[in-house]
């Protein structure tokens, strides 16, 4: 695996390259690669080459992080000051935050350039990124498949090297899904981990943001410049990992106890369930101790999920009204008819959908059926995997039933899709952290993800062993012939 | 048929935080439209609640002041609805675990007024209609609110009265609010219906929202209950509807319904961790709350022996009865200064807000110094008032107007000589009296006030005068 | 369980979405199967408790919530900059249809 960041960031402080050339090259990267994958939906170039600039003279200066002066991409949904962040809707259409959200606002202070926005399902809702208003990135391994979801574009622009590295935000699975895909590594960090301070909620519980990357190194280093407690968001915490989980990485693996539950690889399509049990056995042969768990409760995370995240999201997407920013109906009577209009134009099909599902949960008469008794579920749910983190110190698992399927796939049924997502949900239900690293690909020749989850707060553990992984692995997946390579 | 009412109230109150509760932006009144503001108080997507601590603090501060059972563990909810003055479409508040329930006021009648709960949340902005065009101004927009709910225990707008009454006036002691009615800092709704007298169930109940005074409590409640009373005498429904009372025409009238009957969604806000508030922190609260009016009450007329009426009068502004209480304090007479501030201060002071904001120049220090001078007969009563006013004017200390010379012991022979020459110089007056004018003696009088500046002591005056003229 | 005509048009009111009569039938059966999907929670085998709070994160003491400091607010110029506003308002014209 290419480890790109430190790479990039050897030869930004050897004075090899300056950020500002380094930049230009990514620019032009974008604009050559990006029609043909539709990753970034907005770009901010001349903000890149002002903060290239603020870059080289923090490099100049010698008090540079591993991040500065590289080039790398927002999710949609993450607020910047002053730039179009639109999470791929109609109803934030035009919408320029006036705040950095905190992950943003850590980078930037490091010295890290934005080259623009990537695209998403509209608000992150989607398994696919075809929900979104600008139409779908597509696969760099393959053009005529999606690039999973909801954090399509990051993903895609990762891969085609025309960022050196994104940030994604993952509700049920949108960094590790699309990062699965497309043959890179995605890190969804624990519930709380991560501030989510300019993070636009869509399940406020479940939502959580985190790097994908090119190399399990280059996500540790991302990891470590964004986390930590933040006045701005109750519910981040102040946790010691005692020290970067970036010097954390030994790739020592004996003695990890690695459980493997059957219930994870029900359904799962059998080449991704062979490379995935290649991975445990390499492991085993490695001196890690396979345990085999029970996790009967794992069908019940679906439907829990479904209901928590439509609900918190009926809630938080009531605020597009069209008064204080975004869409706003150019035909209407009177403030509560624009209201209506602004709405029923602004909002695709998808998040109407689960807003009404959302607000259907929560009605009066219903509470108890459903939102109340996921609530009781997801508690349950979550001393279960406690549990088993009583014994185990990673589960290894799939990423998703299949690699990534062709655009348009998905349209039939709403369900089907909602069930695609059925490995990754329970770490955002749980709220511990999970990391997918490539492990194959299939006959096709596209990506396989394996997903390695632990305790809360464990990211070292699940850093230090997918890094064994992909040091060990022979060739897990080749690499993207296009965009920045170095 | 006779009909009785029942009644229960719902009172907004906003907490004096400087700060709104889950931003830093400042909770001052007034100021340019939308300038107060920030990414969470106009619900900018991305953008998080911090609950602030100090508006728990009040909260339990004022359930203890009514009684109240603190709830040691307590959260956030989200009350979902859709209005333009609303930026989030949904305002956190309070639903299933309210830090207070369970209190009472106790009425003067010695009747109790259960109160049911009271719960923090944050207030909307405010909407202003031109012309066909909303303008919408977010400053009030997060700023602190307790909701006090009331059991249906009310049976009379004059119990309405009270209760809104006796709520307001423990808020203001306890310092969380000013509780203005006018300038929207205290809203009350009045849930109200009737029954026929007899009867337990509860009739339909309507509910009168945003009631901005004391007075129009009674107003409003008089005309809904009549309103009632007329449908419910003509054989029909009482239909549930939010009423507004109009106090310009004393007209009450059902609001335009919305669309939908309100299905608020509430659900734990995912954006707020749950709290504790633990028993040693409520036990001190308690201990250190201050002194309540109805206690104060009981101490002016019980211990201190002032009349009621003027017990009444001091105790129902919180800063006039913290100055008595002060001044009594450095030694002054209670009803000596009680005097001096009903019938000296409040002349200065003409409404009742003035009175409540009680912005003087004069510490208690200063005026214990003048009532001190009126409690030892060195000065008379007049005397003591007229210096007041000079005080109250400048903010001096007593010693500028009346000098030690003023001040100082007059022999009763001075006095007695005096008063001899006043009555030699008024024989007219003098013959007046003794033909049954009394009132002449007035004239005699004033000549020896003349005479001693005002120190002489109106009793033996008095009482050598009339020696004098037999 | 199916959602009825009425269920459905109450939560559009709720949503403040407007459907045209076909989108809204065809919204309606898309609902069924997405309700019939979050209905398998209740065969849910397991049991559990009926504190629904606190799902993901502890609670803290009110000690720990935000000081009452004032932090400086935002200019009115940030405030609107998404908007045509007036007079420092956000406001909402009628206009015709």
């Amino acid at each position: 695996m290419r480890e790109v960041l430190t790479v990039l960031s050897d030869m930004l402080r050897k004075g090899e390259i300056t950020s500002q050339e380094l930049t230009e090259k990514y620019i032009s990267a974008v604009e050559e690669v990006n029609p043909q994958i539709n990753a970034y939906v907005h770009t901010t170039f001349d903000f890149a080459r002002e903060g290239a600039k603020k870059a080289d003279e923090m490099l100049k200066a010698g008090n540079a992080g591993a991040l500065c002066g590289i080039p790398m991409a927002l999710k949609d949904n993450i607020c910047s000051d002053g730039h179009l962040t639109t999470c791929c809707s109609k109803i934030l259409r035009g919408f320029r935050p006036y705040y950095d959200s905190t992950v943003w606002s850590k980078l930037k202070s490091e010295g890290a350039v934005m080259l623009g926005k990537a695209n998403m399902d509209e608000f992150a809702m989607g398994s696919t990124s075809e929900s979104s208003c600008y139409g779908a990135p597509l696969n760099p391994r393959n053009t005529s498949h999606v690039t999973g979801g909801s954090s399509g574009g990051g993903a895609a622009a990762v891969c085609a090297n025309i960022a050196a590295y994104s940030l994604g935000s993952d509700t049920g699975g949108s960094i590790r899904q699309p990062a699965s895909y497309c043959g890179v590594v995605g890190l969804k960090p624990t519930y709380g981990a991560v501030s989510r301070y300019g993070l636009i909620a869509y399940g406020s519980s479940l939502d959580q943001i985190g790097p994908i990357t090119n190399s399990v190194k280059d996500a540790a280093l991302v990891f470590d410049a964004i986390r930590g407690v933040d006045e701005n968001d109750d519910t981040s915490v102040d946790y010691n990992y005692g020290g970067p989980s970036a010097n954390a990485l030994t790739g020592d693996i004996k003695g990890l106890k690695i459980g493997v539950a059957e219930e994870y690889f029900d359904g799962i399509n059998p080449e991704i369930k062979d490379a995935v049990m290649d991975a445990v056995k390499l492991y085993e042969k490695n001196g890690a101790e396979i345990i085999n768990v029970r996790l009967p409760i794992l069908k019940e995370a679906m439907p829990v999920y479904y209901i928590i995240a439509c609900a918190e999201a009926s809630s938080n997407l009531g605020r597009y009204d069209g008064i204080r920013y975004g869409y706003r109906a150019d035909n209407y009577e009177d403030i509560d008819d624009m209201i209506y209009c602004t709405r029923s134009e602004g909002f695709g099909r998808e998040v109407k959908h689960r807003i009404i599902l959302g607000t259907y949960v929560l009605s009066s008469g219903y509470y108890d059926a459903y939102y109340k008794k996921a609530c009781i579920l997801r508690n349950n749910i979550i001393k279960r995997f406690d549990d088993i983190f009583n014994t185990c110190d990673v589960l290894i698992a799939p990423n998703a039933p299949t690699t990534a399927p062709k655009l348009g796939h998905h349209g039939a049924s709403a369900v089907e899709m909602y069930l695609s997502d059925i490995c990754t949900v329970p770490v955002n239900i749980t709220g511990i952290p999970g990391i997918s690293v490539p492990c194959g690909t299939d006959k096709a020749g596209l990506p396989i993800g394996m997903q390695i989850l632990g305790k809360r707060f464990g990211e070292n553990t699940i850093l230090n062993a997918a890094y064994f992984y992909e040091k060990t692995a022979v060739s897990p997946v080749k690499e993207y012939e296009g965009g920045v390579r170095i | 048929m006779k009909y009785e009412m029942v009644c229960g109230m719902e009172t907004h109150i906003e907490l004096a935080t400087k700060t709104k509760i889950f931003c830093g932006c400042t909770t001052e009144f007034g100021g340019a439209p939308n300038t107060h503001c920030c990414p969470v108080c106009t619900g900018q997507p991305g953008s998080l609640p911090i609950l602030n601590r100090r508006v728990v603090e009040y909260a339990v501060r004022a359930g203890l002041a009514v009684n109240c059972k603190i709830n040691n563990n307590s959260h956030m909810d989200r009350k979902n609805y859709v209005y333009p003055d609303l930026p989030k479409a949904y305002q956190i508040s309070q639903f299933d675990e309210p830090i207070c329930e369970h209190g009472y006021i106790e009425l003067d009648s010695g009747k109790r007024i259960g109160i049911t709960r009271i719960h923090i949340e944050e207030d909307a902005g405010k909407l202003v209609h031109e012309q066909g065009t909303t303008y919408i101004d977010y400053n009030r927009g997060g700023v602190p609110l307790i909701e006090i709910v009331s059991e249906p225990d009310i049976s009379t707008p004059e119990e309405a009265r009270e209760y809104a009454e006796k709520l307001q006036l423990i808020m203001r002691y306890v310092g969380i609010s000013d509780c203005k009615m006018q300038e929207g800092s205290m809203r009350c709704d009045v849930n109200l219906s009737l029954r026929p007298v007899g009867t337990t169930e509860f009739g339909t109940r309507t509910e009168t929202k945003n009631i901005n005074s004391l007075s129009n409590i009674v107003k409003a409640m008089n005309r809904e209950i009549e309103r009632q009373e007329d449908i419910l005498e003509s054989g029909g429904h009482i239909v549930q509807a939010t009423m507004r009372y109009d106090a310009n025409t004393d007209e009450i009238y059902p609001m335009r319904t919305k669309e939908n009957s309100d299905d608020y969604r509430y659900f734990p806000d995912p954006d707020i961790l749950r709290f504790t508030i633990p028993q040693e922190f409520v036990d001190e609260t308690k201990a250190n709350l201050p002194e309540l009016p109805s206690a104060k009450l009981r101490r002016y007329i019980d211990d201190m022996k002032l009349p009621e009426s003027t017990a009444r009068d001091i105790y129902k502004y919180r800063r006039v009865s913290e100055f008595l209480d002060d001044t009594v304090k450095k030694g002054a007479n209670v009803k000596n200064t009680a005097n001096l501030i009903i019938g000296g201060i409040y002349s200065t002071l003409e409404t009742e807000e003035d009175k409540e904001r009680f912005d003087i120049k004069i510490t208690p220090e200063k005026m214990a110094g003048l009532v001190k001078l009126i409690d030892d007969k060195k000065i008379n009563k007049n005397k003591g008032q007229e210096t007041l006013m000079k005080m109250l004017e400048s903010g001096d200390d007593v010693t500028k107007f009346i000098k030690a010379e003023d001040t100082a012991g007059m022999s009763d022979e001075d006095l007695a000589k005096i008063c001899e020459a006043a009555v030699a110089a008024n024989p007219d007056a003098v013959e007046n009296v003794r033909n049954g004018r009394d009132k002449a003696i007035n004239v005699i009088f004033g000549y020896v006030m003349r005479e001693t500046r005002g120190k002489a002591d109106m009793g033996k005056v008095n009482k050598i005068i009339r020696g004098l003229i037999g | 369980m199916a959602l009825s005509k009425e269920d459905f048009d109450k939560l559009a009111v709720l949503s403040r979405l407007r459907f045209s009569p076909e989108e809204a039938e065809e919204f309606r059966n898309e609902m069924d199967d997405i309700i019939a999907f979050a209905d398998t929670i209740n065969n849910a085998v397991s049991g559990g408790t009926d504190d629904i709070k606190n799902t993901s994160v502890n609670a803290v003491a009110y000690t720990a919530l935000r000081e009452d400091a004032v932090r400086e607010s935002l200019p009115n110029e940030k405030i609107l900059s998404n908007v045509d506003g007036s007079r420092g308002f956000f406001n909402v014209k009628r206009c015709v249809k």
